[in-house]
């Protein structure tokens, strides 16, 4: 373990100092200087392995807690990693099926289709039809991949997240520490380890996504093969289509980019302000647009939660984002933990009503990302902490935004909010706990206006 | 007593005309400006959803009348919502049993192995 200790903290220095000529020895503008040293970490960390990649998979969701520079590095951090040796993936399947993939497929390919810090894929078909939790039944001889957790990645993990705690807990105790807990980060890092690692809850996941989109022919995520998943193996109907990044194919074989692009925004904000669960790691090789005209999630992997009082409370500051209302969005965000002090309101409403009006892109669409991020840096100056799943779901908000724009660049993901807001709320309004809530204030305030 | 019922009736129908003018205004300014040319604020959200009240009442609307003709309208007449929970739950437990039976499954491969 001290072998191991002396490589991570070798692998960084040697980052670090290497950053320095770039970051001016000190004396670029702290801009650069930040910059500098965030490259440095991802390539430290892209060194440093498994461990170390999906640490700064959930910094690259923490604007709230890391510089606007680390996260943007963090995540063009590739997570792909060399393959491991087909023996070993056929040993997991071995070791936990009793059989061997030939005897549970009707064919098995030996070539992986790609391979992660944590889990490598394979393609497969299958021996025998199955009847998925929800959608029509997998034929016979259908494609399917098989997601296998690398051996010894759980372990290796947690080794290396034990020597983290050792120096997270010495960097507690300095001057770094005041912007974020790097123990409390640790903790929430553990928790989404121990989900991704179990492979049922990701299958779990897609099927209940399944369910909730049951109505919508638009949006899709692959079926599951329980019968050939296990906690390390998990068997899921494989998805044929082009990644964002290839999408001028798939504009060629006739698919709307522009419908798919509002509708898969519609579809995550219906995750977030309907269900209250979401996908949390959307980005363009977690989405397909299928020759089928439709918008395919993948690996649900890392995944939200959020409970009804949330859930609305997030759909207003959403509506005040909307209709450029900076009461509102306070008003609401205190009920979301996120508490202003009052010898700071004035001028957090000011700067955010700045925000809220300089949202809007010079071809006139407004900017999401400008906001939340803005919002977020923004009480960060004032001195506000920051609940950890506010951060989250800003930040996947714009993720979203930056989806749905490299379909179709010249979306407006504000506007293609205003409907869906205004309905949820308007939902809301019927709620009668809420009306009991609300009736007399709305009475006072109508004979208010009548008298004056 | 006439009177005082005609003069209930007219400060009825005042009320009501001037609250339906109302509505057609804020349905007119929701409909005709985004966000974008609102001055923003509570104002604009009520315009927005008095915008798209009116589009549900016409959706409503058309639906009678489908109706009237005798036409399958399917919109207001899904499936019980809580019924699909529970199917899904029960094909959830279904899919948790086949998970549990690939591991008995297995173990009893390694048993007789």
């Amino acid at each position: 373990m001290a072998s191991r200790t002396s490589t991570i903290v070798w692998t960084t220095t040697r980052h670090l100092l290497a950053a320095l000529p770039r970051a001016r020895f000190g004396l670029a503008p702290a801009a650069v200087r930040r910059a500098a040293w965030a490259r440095a970490f991802r390539l430290s960390f892209e060194k440093l392995g498994p461990a170390f990649v999906k640490l700064g998979q959930l910094i690259s969701v923490r604007p709230d807690e890391f510089s606007e520079q680390l996260v943007a590095e963090m995540r063009s951090m590739q997570d792909a990693v060399p393959a491991l040796p087909v023996s070993a993936i056929r040993a997991v399947i071995e070791a936990d099926f009793g059989a061997a993939p030939e005897e549970l497929f009707a064919t098995f390919e030996d070539t992986p289709l790609a391979s992660a810090s944590i889990a490598q894929v394979h393609r497969a078909t299958l021996a025998a039809p199955y009847r998925p939790v929800w959608g029509e039944v997998l034929p016979a001889g259908g494609d399917v991949v098989v997601k296998v957790v690398r051996p010894g990645a759980a372990g290796s993990i947690r080794a290396d997240l034990a020597i983290a705690r050792r120096l997270a807990e010495r960097i507690a105790r300095t001057r770094i520490a005041r912007r974020f807990d790097p123990l409390a980060l640790l903790d929430e890092f553990a928790e989404t380890l121990d989900r991704e690692l179990d492979l049922r809850q990701e299958g779990r996941f897609a099927d209940r996504f399944r369910f909730d989109f049951r109505d919508d022919e638009k949006v899709v995520a692959p079926r599951i093969v329980w019968s050939r998943s296990t906690s390390r193996v998990l068997t899921m109907e494989f998805i044929r289509g082009w990644r964002l990044t290839g999408l001028e194919e798939a504009r060629a074989a006739g698919v709307d980019c522009f419908g798919l692009a509002v509708h898969g925004a519609t579809a995550f904000m219906r995750q977030v302000f309907v269900y209250g669960r979401y996908h949390a790691d959307l980005h363009p090789a977690n989405i397909f647009v299928t020759p089928e005209n439709t918008i395919a999630y993948l690996d649900f992997g890392i995944v939200g939660y959020l409970t009804p009082e949330e859930r609305m409370n997030i759909t207003q500051v959403m509506a005040a984002l909307v209709y450029r209302d900076p009461e509102r969005a306070l008003t609401y965000s205190a009920r979301l933990g996120v508490h202003v002090p009052p010898e700071h309101i004035d001028a957090v409403r000011e700067g955010l009503g700045a925000l809220l009006d300089g949202t809007t892109r010079p071809d006139g669409t407004r900017d999401f990302a400008h906001f939340g991020l803005g919002f977020l840096r923004l009480l960060g100056e004032h001195g506000v902490k920051i609940p950890s799943g506010y951060g989250l779901l800003i930040k996947s908000l714009a993720t979203v935004e930056g989806v749905a724009r490299a379909l179709y660049p010249e979306i407006d993901i504000v506007a293609a909010a205003q409907p869906f807001t205004t309905r949820v709320l308007g939902q809301a309004m019927g709620d009668p706990a809420r009306l009991k809530e609300r009736m007399p204030a709305a009475v006072r305030a109508a004979l208010r206006e009548l008298v004056a | 007593m006439t009177d005082d019922v005609m003069r209930f009736f007219a400060a009825w129908m005042l009320t009501h005309e001037v609250a339906d003018e109302g509505l057609k205004a804020a349905v007119a300014r929701g409909d005709a400006e985004g966000p974008e040319g609102m001055g923003g604020g509570p104002d604009a959200f009520v315009d927005g959803l008095a915008a798209m009240v009116a589009e549900e009442k016409e959706r409503l609307k058309a639906a009678l009348e489908a109706r009237a003709r005798g036409e399958d309208t399917g919109g207001t007449a899904g499936r019980d919502p809580a019924l699909d929970e529970i199917r899904f739950e029960v094909a959830e437990l279904r899919g948790r049993l086949d998970s549990i039976e690939t591991l008995l499954q297995s173990v009893l491969r390694k048993l007789d192995g």
